[in-house]
C-alpha cells in the first residue's frame, strides 16, 4: 500500500481526531463536538468542515496552492479568541503526529510512517500560511478600530460635552 | 513516541490553565479566577463623569474614583459587602420578578448553548445560566435557609472581590438580547438578571465610559453624542441638503415646533454617523411624500436610552425626557424610529416607570386613519409599523428597481424582534421596496434572532476582538445566504446595529454592507416633482 492511499483510508479517523483535538483547546469542548447543527454552533463546524478541507489539499501535496481558504476560515476565528499567536496556529500542527500515530499502530501501514516527510512539509507550509493569515487577520481587526474612531463613533465619548467646554470657557475667564 | 511528542505540543503552548491543554477544567467554576488584560474588558468610567451622574437629580451613582479592571486592587469602598449585600435586599424586595429568577431555575440548560457570547467564545460562563449561577450563588448564601446551611453544596459562595470582579466580566458580556430567555421554559428574563449585576456594580462606583459618558450627554444635552441644539439641527438640515443635490427636491424639516401633529424621535446616530446618516435620509424622504405634519425636537434628540445598561433610575429618566419633550410641544403622539433597546424601554418598562402618557392621543395615522391600539398606552408608533400600514394602503409610490443593485437580507435586532414582537412589519416594507431578498436560516431570525454582539454599550473599540468573536453566529449566518444567494447588504432596524454590524462584516463578510431599511424605502420612494440622475449607489451614490 502506498503512503497517499493509506492516509486517504484513514481520513476520516485522522480528521476527527484532529478536529477533536482542535476543539480541545476551547473550555466548551463537548458541545462544540457534538452539536451538528452549523447555526447553532459556528465554531465546530468552521472547525470540522475546514479541518477536511485541508486534509485533502494536503493529501494532494504540491505548493500549499489552496491551503489559503480554509486556513482562512480557521484564523479569522482563531484570531480573535483569546489565544496567544502560537496556541492560535499550534492545533495545525497536530495532524503530523496523529496520521504518525495511526499509521504506526497498524500492522500493515506502519512501515510507511518512514515515508511521511511529503506529507509533512505539506503541513509545515500549511502552518506558515495560517500564520501569515492569523497576522491578516489581527491587522484587520486594528484597520476595523481605525475605521470606527474615523466614522465618528468615538465622539460618543471624546467629544467635550458643550456643558464642560462652557466649563472650561468659566475656567479661562476666571 | 508520537503520542509523547502531541502532547508535548499541547503543552509547549501552554500559557494559560485552560488553552490548549486538551482537557477540559477539572476545577469548578467558582475555582476558576476571571483575568483581566488588554482587550477583554471596556475602560472604567472616568472618575468625573461618574461624580457628575450622582450630582444629578434621581440619579445614584456612588464611589466616583480611578480604577482600572487590571489592578488587583480595586479599591472596593470599606463597606462594600454590606453595599452588595444590602442593594441586592433591596432589589428582590423591589422587584418580584427577580426573586423569582432567582429561585426558579431548575439549571435544566435550555439557555446554555444559546448564547452568541458562548458561541463565538466557548466560555462556559458565557452560558445564560451560569452567568446567573454568579449571582444566583450569592443569593443562595445569604437570603436562603439551604444556602445558609449548607454553603457549597447547595451551590452557595459568599461575595468576595473575586466575584465582584467575574460579576465584572460577564456582566458585560451580555448584551441582554434575550435569545436565551425564549428558550427558556420558565421564561427567566436572563438580560435582568445582568442588569441587576450592573446595578449592584455600580453601587460600587464599578461601569464602563462607553455606556456612562453617553448617558451623561444625554442628561446634559438630550443625545448621546452631547450635540447641541443648533448642530443637531445643522446636520439634520445637511442631509436635506444631500437628498436635494440627489433628488432635486428640496425638504424643510422643522424643530421643536409645538403644535405639530407628531414628535419623531430617533437615535442621535441616524443623523450624525454612517451608514446611520442614510437611514435618517428615508425617514426625510417619506414623511415628506406622504406630507407627514411632524417635528424633529433638539432636546428629545436622543432615541437611545443607556440608562437601561446602568440602573433603572437612569433608565427613567432618560425615558422620561422624551414625554416630557411630548408634552411641552402638545403633539398628539410620537413616532420612533429604527432604534433597539429604546423599543424594549417603551414597551416593557416606559409604562411603569413614567406612563401612562395620559396627555397624549392613541397614535392615528393621519395619512391612512389606522389607529395603532398596540400603543394605546405609550402612545408611541415604530416607524416600521407606521410605514407597512402606509403601504398597506398603497400611499407610497415607488420605484423598486431602484433597489436592484442589491440583494438584501434582513437581521431581526433583538431588541424590536423580542421586546415588542416587530417580527412582519420590517419583512413587509421590505417585500414593497426591494426585489432581491433572501431570508437567513430560520434559527437565526425573528425570536430566534443572533445579536450583533456588541449590543448594551458594548460597541466600544477597546473590545474589538470580543465583538468579533461574540458576533460570529451572526456572521456565520450572512455568510450562508451571500455564498448561496449573493446577498450583498444586511437591512436593520437598529442604529447600534448600523454601526457594529458594519464592523462585524468588514471582518467576517466584507463584502456584505450594512443598512437601514428606511434607507432602502427612502431610495424606492418617487418624490413629486423629482430630477433624480442615475443613482448607482441609491442615496450613498456621490455625485
Amino acid at each position: 500500500m502506498e503512503l497517499t492511499e493509506a492516509l486517504h483510508n484513514n481520513r476520516y479517523t485522522i480528521v476527527d481526531k484532529w478536529v477533536v483535538y482542535t476543539l480541545a483547546t476551547y473550555q466548551a469542548t463537548d458541545f462544540l463536538n457534538k452539536e451538528k447543527d452549523r447555526f447553532a454552533n459556528p465554531i465546530g463546524s468552521t472547525i470540522r468542515t475546514s479541518l477536511k478541507t485541508l486534509f485533502q489539499l494536503l493529501l494532494k501535496g504540491g505548493d500549499g496552492a489552496g491551503y489559503a481558504e480554509p486556513l482562512s476560515q480557521i484564523m479569522h476565528l482563531r484570531s480573535v479568541q483569546e489565544f496567544t499567536p502560537s496556541q492560535a496556529v499550534a492545533p495545525l500542527n497536530a495532524v503530523k503526529h496523529i496520521a504518525r500515530d495511526i499509521l504506526a499502530a497498524d500492522k500493515q501501514t506502519k512501515d510507511l510512517v518512514k515515508d511521511l516527510y511529503d506529507f509533512e512539509f505539506a503541513v509545515d507550509l500549511a502552518v506558515l500560511a495560517a500564520f501569515d493569515l492569523y497576522m491578516q487577520c489581527r491587522e484587520k481587526v486594528y484597520r476595523i478600530r481605525i475605521a470606527e474612531i474615523k466614522s465618528g463613533a468615538a465622539i460618543l465619548t471624546d467629544s467635550a460635552c458643550p456643558s464642560k467646554a462652557l466649563k472650561n470657557i468659566r475656567k479661562i475667564n476666571e | 513516541m508520537a503520542v509523547a511528542k502531541l502532547e508535548q505540543l499541547s503543552q509547549s503552548v501552554v500559557q494559560g490553565p485552560s488553552l490548549a491543554t486538551g482537557a477540559i477544567p477539572t476545577k469548578d467554576w467558582m475555582d476558576i479566577p476571571v483575568v483581566f488584560k488588554p482587550g477583554n474588558y471596556a475602560f472604567p468610567a472616568k472618575k468625573d463623569k461618574v461624580e457628575y451622574l450622582n450630582s444629578q437629580s434621581g440619579l445614584h451613582f456612588p464611589n466616583a474614583r480611578d480604577w482600572s479592571p487590571e489592578d488587583d486592587d480595586w479599591q472596593l469602598p470599606e463597606n462594600w459587602k454590606e453595599i452588595i449585600i444590602n442593594g441586592l435586599r433591596e432589589r428582590l424586595e423591589k422587584f418580584r420578578s427577580l426573586k423569582i429568577f432567582m429561585d426558579c431555575c431548575v439549571r435544566c440548560g435550555a439557555c446554555a448553548d444559546k448564547c452568541h457570547f458562548f458561541l463565538g467564545t466557548g466560555d462556559p460562563k458565557n452560558m445564560p445560566v451560569l452567568r446567573a449561577e454568579l449571582l444566583r450563588s450569592v443569593y443562595r448564601n445569604d437570603f436562603t435557609l439551604a444556602g445558609k446551611v449548607l454553603g457549597r453544596l447547595a451551590g452557595a459562595r459568599e461575595v468576595t472581590p473575586e466575584v465582584i470582579k467575574e460579576w465584572f466580566m460577564y456582566s458585560y458580556q451580555c448584551t441582554e438580547c434575550r435569545r436565551c430567555s425564549a428558550f427558556c421554559p420558565y421564561g427567566i428574563d436572563t438580560a435582568e438578571v445582568t442588569i441587576v449585576i450592573r446595578e449592584l456594580l455600580h453601587l460600587l462606583g464599578i461601569g464602563i465610559n462607553w455606556i456612562l459618558e453617553p448617558v451623561s450627554n444625554s442628561n446634559r444635552t438630550g443625545n448621546h453624542m452631547g450635540l447641541q441644539p443648533h448642530t443637531f439641527k445643522d446636520n439634520v438640515e445637511f442631509l436635506a441638503d444631500d437628498i436635494e443635490n440627489l433628488t432635486g427636491v428640496r425638504i424643510n424639516p422643522t424643530f421643536n415646533r409645538k403644535g405639530a401633529e407628531v414628535l419623531f424621535i430617533t437615535p442621535s446616530a441616524d443623523v450624525f454617523a454612517e451608514p446611520g446618516l442614510y437611514t435618517a435620509m428615508g425617514y426625510l424622504i417619506l414623511f415628506e411624500h406622504i406630507g407627514l405634519d411632524y417635528t424633529w425636537s433638539t432636546y428629545a434628540s436622543e432615541g437611545g436610552n443607556f440608562g437601561l445598561f446602568t440602573n433603572n433610575e437612569s433608565m427613567k429618566k432618560l425615558n422620561a425626557k422624551m414625554y416630557a419633550e411630548a408634552k411641552r410641544l402638545g403633539v398628539k403622539w410620537i413616532l420612533g424610529g429604527e432604534c433597539g433597546h429604546m423599543w424594549r424601554v417603551v414597551h416593557q418598562y416606559m409604562d411603569t416607570m413614567n406612563g401612562p402618557a395620559d396627555f397624549l392621543e392613541v397614535p392615528k395615522s393621519p395619512i391612512t386613519g389606522t389607529v395603532f391600539h398596540n400603543a394605546a398606552s405609550t402612545k408611541m408608533t415604530h416607524i416600521s409599523e407606521f410605514t407597512a400600514d402606509l403601504f398597506k394602503h398603497n400611499k407610497i409610490k415607488v420605484d423598486k428597481s431602484r433597489n436592484d443593485y442589491l440583494n438584501v437580507t434582513f437581521h431581526d435586532s433583538c431588541n424590536p424582534a423580542r421586546a415588542m414582537g416587530l417580527l412582519e412589519e420590517p419583512r413587509y416594507v421590505l417585500k414593497h421596496v426591494v426585489n432581491n431578498y433572501h431570508e437567513m436560516p430560520e434559527n437565526t431570525i425573528r425570536e430566534q434572532t443572533f445579536c450583533c454582539g456588541s449590543g448594551t454599550g458594548l460597541n466600544t473599540d477597546e473590545i474589538m476582538e470580543l465583538r468579533m468573536r461574540s458576533g460570529l453566529p451572526r456572521a456565520n449566518a450572512v455568510k450562508y445566504v451571500e455564498e448561496k444567494h449573493g446577498v450583498n447588504m444586511l437591512s436593520c432596524v437598529c442604529a447600534i446595529d448600523r454601526a457594529t454590524l458594519t464592523s462585524l462584516m468588514s471582518y467576517w463578510n466584507p463584502n456584505v454592507g450594512v443598512c437601514g431599511i428606511s434607507e432602502l424605502v427612502g431610495n424606492a420612494i418617487v418624490l413629486d416633482g423629482e430630477n433624480r440622475a442615475e443613482l448607482d449607489e441609491g442615496l450613498r451614490t456621490l455625485l
